[in-house]
């Protein structure tokens, strides 16, 4: 196994470990960071697959775009998830 | 009773995925890649571009750029007609 | 928002829409191209609208909206171009003039003024998505007026 598979592997295990951390966090903002955190580890899967200009529109939808529309809707309601 | 239905369609879904990702060719092989090697080696010549990908997305395909420019355009109204009552 | 987030965003901002701008004019010869810039410069809308609230970019919101009517109308203009072979035919690839040069097969640096329509349905499109995600943003910043904490 080379180098860069190991690394392929490393990347897909953060991606999901910060999509169940997204969904596992009460604390909402907490939860964007990890979901924008995933998307950027995404963005990178992607350059590493040799695809750059998916890893830009994803760079700049999903970590960027998304990430700001959550932190602007958690600002008008409310920080803390109910049970 | 809820758990279990939880892991079953877990399991169904994983299983699937993990059917599909075992019959999947190798990295850089595709099954067929006639067009790949026709872009590839018209597309410098035809669209004066180097960038392959801006080349399919502008010109070859260039009904599906403008219906994706539609989504976006519908999307943008959507949300300007749902909150254009709502805003100060 | 803080004063560190503040001056850090006051600093950022212009880079990012260079750097949105060089991913939409490099379109045709580097990885990029109009949405992937278009949605890059909308990150610096982003940036100010978390950074400061929704009033500082309250007046950008009838520009963004005309930006996205004509990118989109430049966008099928441009298709238009071509009607005399079909519809998005590259008519001005290799004719010489603005984006005319023709470009020699195989690997090589790239030159700027070639690619036909491609470079110019690339502004468009740029200018169409900034638009459009930057209304979308300041639309959602505006909802429900302006709380901010």
């Amino acid at each position: 196994m080379t180098l860069l598979a190991v690394l392929q592997v490393v990347i897909l295990i953060l991606i999901v470990a910060g999509s169940v951390l997204a969904v596992w966090l009460k604390d909402l903002l907490a939860s964007v960071i990890a979901l924008g955190a995933s998307s950027l580890l995404l963005a990178l899967q992607f350059y590493l697959l040799q695809a750059p200009d998916v890893a830009i529109a994803e760079a700049g939808v999903g970590a960027a775009l998304t990430t700001a529309i959550f932190v602007l809707a958690i600002r008008k309601t409310q920080r803390k998830e109910e049970e | 009773m809820r758990r279990w239905g939880v892991v079953v369609t877990f399991l169904i879904v994983a299983g699937c995925l993990l059917l599909g990702a075992a019959r999947m060719r190798p990295f850089g092989a595709p099954r067929y890649d006639l067009m790949d090697r026709y872009f590839n080696a018209f597309s410098q010549r035809e669209a004066a571009t180097n960038n392959v990908v801006t080349a399919i997305v502008f010109d070859y395909r260039g009904y599906d750029t403008l219906g994706e420019a539609t989504v976006l355009f519908t999307a943008v109204i959507g949300v300007a007609l749902v909150l254009r009552r709502l805003t100060r | 928002m803080s004063v560190v987030v503040k001056t850090i965003a006051r600093i950022l901002v212009p880079v990012i829409l260079v750097f949105g701008g060089y991913v939409i004019l490099h379109g045709h010869l580097t990885p990029g191209g109009g949405f992937q810039g278009g949605a890059v410069a909308a990150s610096a809308v982003a940036l100010l609208l978390v950074a400061f609230g929704a009033p500082a970019v309250k007046r950008l919101k009838a520009p963004f909206s005309v930006l996205e009517d004509l990118g989109g109308i430049a966008f099928v203009v441009l298709a238009f171009l071509g009607l005399g072979f079909t519809f998005f035919a590259n008519s001005l690839a290799g004719m010489g003039g603005l984006f005319g040069a023709p470009v020699p097969t195989g690997p090589n640096a790239g030159i700027l003024n070639s690619g036909g329509t491609v470079p110019l349905m690339n502004w468009a499109v740029g200018f169409k998505v900034l638009g459009g995600l930057g209304a979308v943003m300041v639309l959602f910043g505006l909802f429900g007026g302006d709380d901010d904490r």
